[in-house]
């Protein structure tokens, strides 16, 4: 992560030409699915594994600014500003950090969110 | 140069920038809202009504680095349940992320020179409903843009001291974004 801009800088708007935003095209992966869209159902295996559930991690990036993820931490998962600390510095220090646990269902909804803020998440079982 | 953001007595933000500074902004802002609308999720086939009604992206990982990073895998050993969690969610978070692109545009677009030194400093209003919007689409550019510069790691890319080297520009701007975006959450979250 980064620990905030330095400024100073004040860019001329033709230093980005080359290096656009642009996208390379999608490539299409060339097959057409043709089965019935599968809607979730519940899981057996996890209606039973209670004791197992599934946990939201965080990776490091270089980009994403500390101030901000602890800032996200705080306003996502209403953290105290001391708790989303600690987690920031150890996603910061170890690359990654357990920031919230829960059914399948609530870690995936944390993963979408986190994904909304910029942040690289995943979701896993606990014993992954 | 202008002054970062700060919060006003009535809760809402600004900045006062330089006019080419905003221009600059619009314009990354406008090129974030084509690269979301170019790289749109395909829908999976003609042949597939029902996943056409229900407005599902593709399961496919986008090919394009920065749309990777932008919507990344969910699951790090799973790629059919990261592919559904693709379909499910890829879509919403792409409107999400336009919304908040075009709220950086509005008020872009809303800002007036100010008294002194009009002709260098124009002043930026952020309601403090738009705050979060501002921050998120800060974050979007800061990752297009550090991930088109392949900075993968928390040290500076070797190329930074090539003086040759047109990333440096580029590398400049991507600083400077966040010098403004530091300055917005600080303003926030005190």
């Amino acid at each position: 992560m980064e620990k905030g801009g330095t400024g100073g800088v004040v860019p001329s708007v033709a230093v980005l030409t080359g290096l656009t935003l642009a996208p390379a095209s999608r490539v299409k992966m060339g097959h057409v699915t043709t089965a019935p869209v599968e809607l979730d159902e519940p899981d057996l295996d996890e209606a039973v594994q209670t004791q197992s559930p599934w946990i939201t991690i965080v990776w490091n990036d270089p980009i994403n600014l500390m101030s901000y993820v602890t800032y996200v931490f705080t306003s996502y998962f209403g953290y105290s500003k001391a708790k989303a600390e600690k987690l920031m510095l150890d996603v910061h220090h170890k690359g990654k950090a357990v920031v919230s646990s829960g059914s399948r269902e609530e870690m995936e909804r944390d993963v979408e969110a986190m994904h909304g803020y910029g942040l690289w998440a995943t979701l896993q079982r606990t014993d992954d | 140069m202008g002054t970062a953001f700060r919060r006003r007595r009535d809760g809402s933000y600004s900045a006062t920038l330089h006019p080419a500074e905003i221009d600059l902004l619009a314009s990354l802002v406008g090129q974030l809202l084509e690269l979301l609308a170019d790289g749109e999720p395909q829908a999976t086939g003609p042949t597939d009504p029902l996943e056409h009604v229900l407005d599902l992206a593709s399961s496919d990982p986008p090919s394009d680095p920065v749309l990777k990073r932008l919507f990344p895998d969910a699951y790090v050993e799973d790629d059919a349940a990261a592919g559904d969690f693709r379909r499910y969610t890829e879509r919403g978070l792409r409107d999400v992320k336009q919304r908040n692109a075009l709220v950086v545009l509005g008020a872009l677009e809303q800002a007036e020179p100010a008294r002194r030194d009009p002709d260098s400093r124009h002043v930026l209003n952020v309601d403090a409903a738009d705050a979060e919007a501002w921050m998120r689409a800060l974050t979007d550019l800061r990752l297009a843009l550090g991930t088109r510069l392949g900075l993968e790691q928390d040290t500076e890319p070797d190329w930074v001291d090539d003086v040759d080297d047109p990333r440096r520009y580029v590398l400049g701007v991507y600083e400077w974004l966040g010098w403004l975006q530091d300055s917005l959450v600080h303003a926030v979250f005190r």
